[in-house]
């Protein structure tokens, strides 16, 4: 090997030590950014699943990702097939697809299937099993696969099939005037390889057991029988002396793989039991009672000093660990150190390091990305770590490993020798790749045969090469590539349809309101699609908006009755900003007395729990009184409406008061969460309002109304709350950002000012704050007492409106929840999804991003009346205000993109692959040290998403579609790295509006080229309700109104 | 008043007889594999529990207003040899079984009620629900058990659906792993039962617990064995309750029983399973009072396990494995108590126990949430507790102890170690032997799994 060992290296002087230390620390950072990059769970931001990975094209990517992590990189071909005959992929799609996939080696032939397209079809069109050899046995024993032809075949194909064999068998087998002079097994025939007249082996044996003589009087199923047996010999002997299979060069593996392999016994249990314990000690965000000691000499020295101790487990694979440890200790070796010292001992070298090394983190992902994220953003938890914790959790890992696999090497192999020595000789002994068997070969093409109607004659005159062009073509598309197939024919369905509604419907409608009623402006959310939708239906002249639900104000908030200051704004940004709210001096006093009253409920229910787990308190309390909490038990569970209410007026005792205002102005100049510091200048409150108007093209034509809407959603049982609430405040509600908003807008100076920067607000439009609760669709308003006299009884008319719109909503999500019947009326929907937001039981209080699929920004006017069944982000944008730079639009999409993106591949990589991406069924969810979630009792942190939020979700990669030009967006492409990346790589589909012909164009390949519409009406109903009522399943678009 | 006892009588049999119905109605249609609805599980779930706990109720109002104190339904003599042996089925309904059995319906049919929501669209929804049936049926036979062997096929229906429902997510390793460890740990208890009650047998010539404890009612009964067979017994029941609560040294598969649904794990090892064996203890209690040896095994047994347990619940940090060992420190001082001869204070601790973990269960996953709400109400970080007692030694004791804590008392290790390993290897060698032999008659190697490397599935849609 050219690679110098350490050893050399070590006698290379300190310089030579050090290099290769920095070389370590390197390889070791660049290796964890293959980690999950998910933070902590009270905190969740939807991000890409595989961001790390998103410099690749999508394609690729999930490629690499099913190697990197073992992940499923799109659905199950089952799902697909079944999209496939439910009409939801078409088959002339398929075919198009493929046809554009293959490109010019479409035609080239393909011996008995026609050409490579017709045989590709055919693989796509018709599940074929596969599987190791034993397996293969009982499946046909199971199907009858020997008696009976498979299921798929027409009963056409069938019969000529058997027709074909019949007579093949009467004229040339029986006569001895067999042709099989080609095929590979010609040395096991009866024949000399020359005559004409040979008949195989196998076949002869198979007629003499059928009962040649008797041939005349074989039944239609004897003759079925036998054609299928003749064939199956046929293939396999077909198959027999192909060269075989070669797998894909191995990834580099890890000793626990061989180990695990050759011996079945896994060496990463013990390890990762006893690290998932000692993770959670050590990240514990302040639930256990007794922390863990030396906490705060990092991860390595705590470790060290707690599992060097006599006395300890007596488990046999840590025995000599405690020396080990006080080794390290006491001659002051590092982690670094240590590490390299390991992976000399595990005789790794210096060029397999990072992938080994990877591979190691990624053995126990979840805690160890964890370790990585707080150790990074340790502004975002309560007990931050020290830098450098995942290089020390890497070290013991490392350490742990090096016991545990001396240990089944000792017990399982019996082999005494250093794990080093192992390494080498295990990888001469152990193959863990599987060369198919020539059974399981031969079944491919025998399936195939029976549903294409190949009769083993044609077989049988094969030559040896021409079976190799068929197994190898059948080989080359695997189920990987058949599944990108699908997936894209998937894809193209719902484009296709989406870009239809879109090019048909944007034409017809152009303008906005005129004089309008009120305006609403919501999140970009496509979970208020629908609410809009239905609030512009029930009244006609109300216009409304989109824009991300922080409101462009980045700030850290405290509420009247928080503790803490909570950062209200998308996770990117660090606020700069303060904002709290207090009490109205009038209720000071009152607002004091119930504070006092909370804090001593609070330590008391405190007290109670903590108490109730200890023990002497916790007998005298479960003794005493535990009885009792059988009265909440019951009454929670079995009447969870009626509970949350009484709960409620019990709870407005102790609330504070709802004369409340923000603190929104600052006299200082400096900013800060101390009094005085806290707020906004004035110029500011200015720049913060302009900025948020003109992205939403609202500069003219107010209305004397404008209501801001936040969102969030409350639920009980929820370790994932926090996803369901505004991505765009940092899984937060973002109440206090439409609030803070709607002040800044309403306040005289900074309208004057506005005024003079040519955006003037009307003096007789009045801003009012609000939050939609997205669980239980209410509306809640915020500072009403400001709203004028004036104004009084539009606001109160608007008000009823967003009522009913609730309903409506409501009702309209009811109809995705199985336990929600499809007879509901408008109020009893509300009150259902009321009661499933505070229902402990229920694991769906709300289904979150579920189904999102497109995003649009641009105008509303050519969107509205379109029914986009709640899977549309929509952001306004008005192109005709923008600067010829398009710079507005750069500004919105640099939120958007990543935003959108995150989310809709969150949900995919979640929903393609529940369990390795994901975070798998939600039943079992247990919180680890108030960070994440694990399976039961004990297991890696589950990351990614439960499928209860995504059961429902359809994958598919977002549809951007942009109002603006394709020139604009190729610029913006060109110029900003993160929405270029994620447009040429493919990892959204990409789509832009012209804002003057209204015609699309789609993005292909680094270029646009105008969209065709494949149908030329679309489907019309007279409001949403009539158009989904009675469905459960995903919806086509529709046009709403007359 | 012959009338009214006949009431009664039928009362007690719809007792057991609903859940009984139950687990039969949802046992044959899945083993028929008819399909029910959710909603029909639902409905026949309800149905049971409630006529079930309503006949209970009107039993304890019965023996209220008669004043009477316990009443026993005979089930017939199944095998009878005169003056030798003789097995009957026998239902005692007194001051502890009538409690215990509301105790479990009140618990099971607010468990049932949740999990019909929880586990919606679930696929193993209809095993959760036949375990479930099961797992009452066990509980409250057990509960009302009058012969040791009535007892012990109730405690048997427990212990096999507990197991199964620890293993619900059957295709994940670790729920397998560790269902395999509660049900061997469960063998284990059955067996000290079985053996008990073949002393009981010896001793007495049948299993019935008056004959045993005396004829007054529990607690009043006083036995009329001696001391060292009631120290016999005692020592085996008393094992038998040990795996059963996961007392110390069984303590390991409690925390390990957290693998199922959030329910399942609520109701069954957080507040009913875990109680059985001190209800065990309870039954038996006139036991205790004829040794002073067998009440001290006991008390040190409780106290032991509540001690160890409060130590390894303080250093837990998720909150299943926090509130099963919280559980456990509980049911460590009930024993305790019982040990004592407070038998009413075990009793209604037991009771109340048991309800307030099962609500504490059933909120765990709501925890992020509450604490959020308690530091808005009490305007800080929530105050952490620090060691048990505010240990004030030496650094090296406080870490040795943590980590005691950390490794759960090094138990299962201990276990695995002195017992599984040892027994395993009595049987591997056995299993040598037989193959020498076999090898040696066939002259060949004998065993044809022998050959089959152990498969683990390639992920062919990758390649």
């Amino acid at each position: 090997m050219q690679v110098p060992t350490s050893d050399e290296n070590r006698l290379g002087g300190p310089t030579g030590l050090d290099s290769q230390l920095h070389h370590l620390s390197q390889v070791i950072e660049h290796a964890s950014h293959l980690l999950p990059g998910q933070g902590p769970i009270t905190v969740f931001v939807h991000h890409n699943t595989l961001h790390a990975l998103e410099d690749l094209p999508f394609h690729e990517a999930v490629k690499k990702g099913s190697q990197v992590y073992g992940c499923q990189p799109y659905l199950a071909e089952d799902r697909y097939r079944e999209a496939l005959n439910r009409g939801r992929i078409r088959f002339s799609e398929l075919q198009e697809v493929l046809a554009r996939d293959l490109g010019d080696r479409a035609t080239e032939r393909i011996p008995c299937f026609g050409n490579r397209h017709d045989l590709r079809l055919a693989l796509l069109q018709y599940p074929l099993r596969t599987g190791p050899t034993e397996e293969l046995l009982w499946y046909v024993a199971n199907v009858n696969g020997m008696r009976r032809i498979r299921q798929e075949a027409s009963s056409a194909t069938r019969a000529r099939l058997i027709a074909e064999t019949r007579r093949w068998v009467m004229r040339d087998l029986r006569t001895g005037k067999g042709n099989g002079n080609g095929h590979g097994a010609a040395a096991s025939s009866n024949c000399n390889g020359t005559g004409s007249a040979c008949v195989p082996d196998g076949l002869k044996e198979l007629l003499d057991r059928f009962g040649e003589s008797t041939i005349e009087n074989w039944t239609d199923d004897n003759w079925e029988e036998f054609t299928l047996q003749a064939l199956w010999r046929v293939c396999c002997e077909g198959v027999r002396n192909l060269p075989p299979f070669t797998p894909p060069p191995m990834e580099s593996v890890r000793h626990r793989d061989l180990l695990f392999e050759a011996t079945g016994a896994d060496a990463d249990v013990p390890v990762n039991d006893l690290l998932i314990r000692f993770c959670a000690a050590f990240l514990d965000q302040g639930f256990a009672h007794w922390q863990l000691p030396e906490r705060d000499k990092g991860f390595y020295r705590s470790f060290c000093s707690l599992y060097r101790r006599r006395y300890g487990p007596p488990d046999p694979w840590m025995r000599g660990l405690d020396h080990e440890l006080g080794r390290l200790e006491d001659e002051r070796i590092g982690p670094l150190e240590s590490i390299r010292e390991s992976l000399e001992i595990l005789g790794v070298r210096e060029p397999e390091w990072e992938s080994f090394l990877a591979n190691t983190l990624l053995a126990l992902r979840g805690w160890a990305g964890m370790v990585r994220q707080v150790e990074v953003r340790g502004d975002r938890v309560a007990h931050p770590i020290p830098a450098g914790s995942l290089v020390e959790f890497l070290a013991i890992r490392l350490l742990l490993d090096r016991f545990s696999l001396a240990y089944v090497c000792r017990t399982e192999l019996g082999i005494g020798t250093p794990v080093k020595d192992f390494w080498q000789l295990a990888r001469g002994r152990v193959d863990p790749s599987w060369p198919p068997s020539v059974e399981q070969r031969a079944f491919l093409v025998f399936q195939l045969a029976q549903v294409v109607g190949l009769p083993p004659d044609v077989l049988n005159r094969l030559k040896p090469h021409e079976w190799g062009a068929i197994v190898a073509e059948i080989e080359a598309f695997s189920s990987l590539e058949r599944r990108r197939i699908f997936h894209l024919a998937y894809e193209q369905h719902f484009r296709t349809q989406t870009l239809d509604a879109i090019v048909l419907h944007a034409p017809t409608h152009w303008g906005r309101p005129v004089a309008p009623q009120f305006q609403v402006c919501c999140c970009i959310d496509e979970r208020e699609e629908s609410f809009r939708r239905h609030l512009e239906e029930l009244a006609p002249s109300v216009e409304t908006f989109g824009a991300a639900g922080f409101y462009g104000i980045a700030m850290y908030y405290r509420g009247a009755a928080d503790a803490h200051y909570v950062p209200l704004c998308p996770v990117v940004i660090r606020p700069q900003h303060w904002v709290t709210e207090e009490v109205g001096d009038a209720q000071g006093e009152v607002n004091e007395r119930r504070a006092r009253t909370r804090r001593a409920l609070g330590t008391a229910t405190h007290q109670f729990h903590v108490g109730s787990r200890s023990f002497a308190l916790g007998a005298l309390l479960t003794g005493g009184v535990g009885v009792l909490a059988s009265v909440p038990l019951v009454a929670r569970i079995l009447f969870p409406r009626l509970t949350a209410r009484l709960r409620k007026v019990f709870g407005r005792i102790v609330e504070t008061p709802l004369d409340t205002h923000l603190h929104l102005e600052r006299q200082e100049t400096t900013t800060g969460p101390d009094n005085g510091h806290v707020g906004y200048s004035i110029d500011e409150m200015t720049d913060t309002g302009e900025r948020l108007l003109r992205d939403m093209g609202l500069t003219s034509g107010f209305a004397r109304l404008l209501i801001l809407l936040g969102h969030g959603s409350e639920s009980l049982n929820n370790p994932h709350n926090s996803a369901y609430n505004c991505g765009a405040c940092g899984g937060s509600a973002g109440g206090p950002n439409a609030r803070a908003m709607a002040q800044i807008l309403n306040d005289p100076r900074v309208r004057e000012r506005l005024a003079k920067r040519g955006l003037p607000i009307p003096d007789e439009t009045v801003i009012v704050g609000g939050c939609h609760n997205t669980c239980d669709d209410s509306v809640t308003f915020f500072d009403k007492d400001r709203v004028p006299e004036s104004h009084r009884q539009e606001f109160e008319s608007a008000r009823k409106f967003i009522a009913q719109t609730c309903d409506r909503n409501a009702h309209e999500r009811c109809r995705r929840f199985m336990s929600a019947p499809l007879t509901l009326s408008f109020p009893s929907a509300h009150e259902h999804v009321e009661e499933r937001s505070e229902d402990l039981a229920q694991t769906r209080p709300e289904l979150g991003h579920a189904t999102n699929a497109i995003t649009i920004v641009g105008r509303r006017e050519w969107s509205r009346g379109l029914f986009l069944d709640r899977r549309a982000f929509l952001t306004s944008y008005d192109p005709t205000q923008d600067d010829a730079e398009s710079s507005i639009l750069t500004r919105i999409l640099g939120a958007v993109f990543p935003v959108c993106a995150g989310i809709n591949l969150e949900y995919y990589f979640s929903h393609v692959d529940n369990v390795g991406y994901g975070a798998g069924t939600k039943l079992p969810h247990n919180l680890a040290s108030l960070l994440g979630v694990m399976d039961g009792a004990s297991s890696d942190l589950r990351t990614g998403l439960p499928w209860q939020m995504v059961e429902i979700h359809e994958p598919v990669r977002s549809l951007f579609l942009i109002e603006t030009t394709p020139d604009a967006m190729l610029r913006i492409i060109e110029r900003n790295e993160s929405i270029g990346r994620l447009c040429r790589n493919g990892w959204i589909l990409l789509a832009v509006l012209h804002p003057e012909s209204r015609v699309v164009y789609v993005y292909d390949d680094g270029n646009f080229r105008l969209y065709e519409p494949q149908a030329s009406e679309l489907p019309r109903a007279a409001s949403s309700v009539d158009w989904y009522r009675g469905w459960r399943d995903h919806l086509e678009f529709a046009v709403i109104g007359s | 008043m012959l009338g009214f006892h006949e009431i009664l009588t039928f009362l007690g049999v719809i007792v057991v007889a609903s859940p009984l119905l139950l687990t039969v109605v949802l046992g044959v249609s899945s083993l028929l594999e008819w399909k029910l609805t959710e909603e029909t599980i639902a409905k026949f779930v309800y149905v049971a529990i409630v006529s079930g706990l309503f006949a209970a109720i009107f039993v304890l109002g019965g023996m209220l207003i008669s004043g009477e104190r316990h009443i026993a339904i005979d089930l017939g003599h199944w095998v009878t040899i005169p003056h030798h042996y003789h097995f009957s089925v026998k239902l005692i309904y007194d001051r502890l079984s009538v409690p215990f059995a509301i105790l479990s319906f009140v618990l099971s049919g607010t468990i049932g009620a949740f999990a019909s929501k929880y586990m919606h669209r679930e696929r193993g929804y209809n095993r959760f629900f036949v375990l479930y049936a099961i797992f009452v049926l066990g509980m409250v036979v057990a509960a009302l058990a009058g012969t040791i062997e009535t007892l012990f096929s109730g405690w048997e229906l427990v212990g096999l659906s507990s197991a199964l429902l620890v293993a619900f997510f059957q295709d994940r390793r670790a729920p397998a792993r560790n269902g395999l460890w509660v049900w061997v740990i469960y063998r284990v208890s059955d067996a000290a039962l079985l053996l008990a009650a073949v002393v009981m047998h010896h001793i007495r010539g049948e299993g019935d617990f008056d004959q045993l404890l005396g004829t007054g009612p529990w607690p009043e009964g006083i036995s009329s064995v001696t001391a060292n067979q009631a120290l016999l017994m005692g020592l085996l029941l008393t094992a038998a309750a040990a795996g059963k609560s996961a007392l110390v040294p069984f303590s390991g598969w409690l925390p390990r029983a957290m693998e199922g649904p959030t329910p399942s794990s609520a109701v069954f090892y957080g507040a009913l399973s875990v109680h059985l064996g001190a209800f065990l203890l309870l039954r038996v209690s006139p036991l205790l009072d004829k040794s002073y040896m067998l009440s001290y095994v006991v008390l040190s047994l409780g106290l032991t396990t509540a001690i160890f347990a409060y130590v390894a619940g303080s250093v837990q940090t998720d909150i299943k494995s926090a509130l099963s060992f919280a559980s456990l420190s509980q049911v460590g001082i009930i024993v305790a108590e019982i040990g004592f001869g407070f038998r009413y204070v075990a009793l209604v601790h037991l009771l109340g126990h048991a309800c307030l973990r099962t609500l504490q269960f059933v909120r765990a996953p709501t925890l992020l949430r509450d604490y959020r709400t308690l530091e808005n109400a009490i305007g800080r970080r929530l105050p952490s507790a620090g060691a048990p007692w505010g240990l004030l030694y030496a650094q090296h004791v406080q870490s040795w102890l943590y980590r005691l804590g950390l490794e759960r008392g090094y138990l299962d290790t201990i276990l695995k170690s002195f017992c599984v390993v040892p027994f395993v290897r009595v049987f591997r060698w056995c299993d040598a032997l037989e193959r020498r032999w076999t090898d040696f008659l066939t002259r060949d190697a004998s065993r044809e799994s022998d050959k089959i490397k152990p498969h683990f599935g390639t992920i062919e849609e990758l390649t």
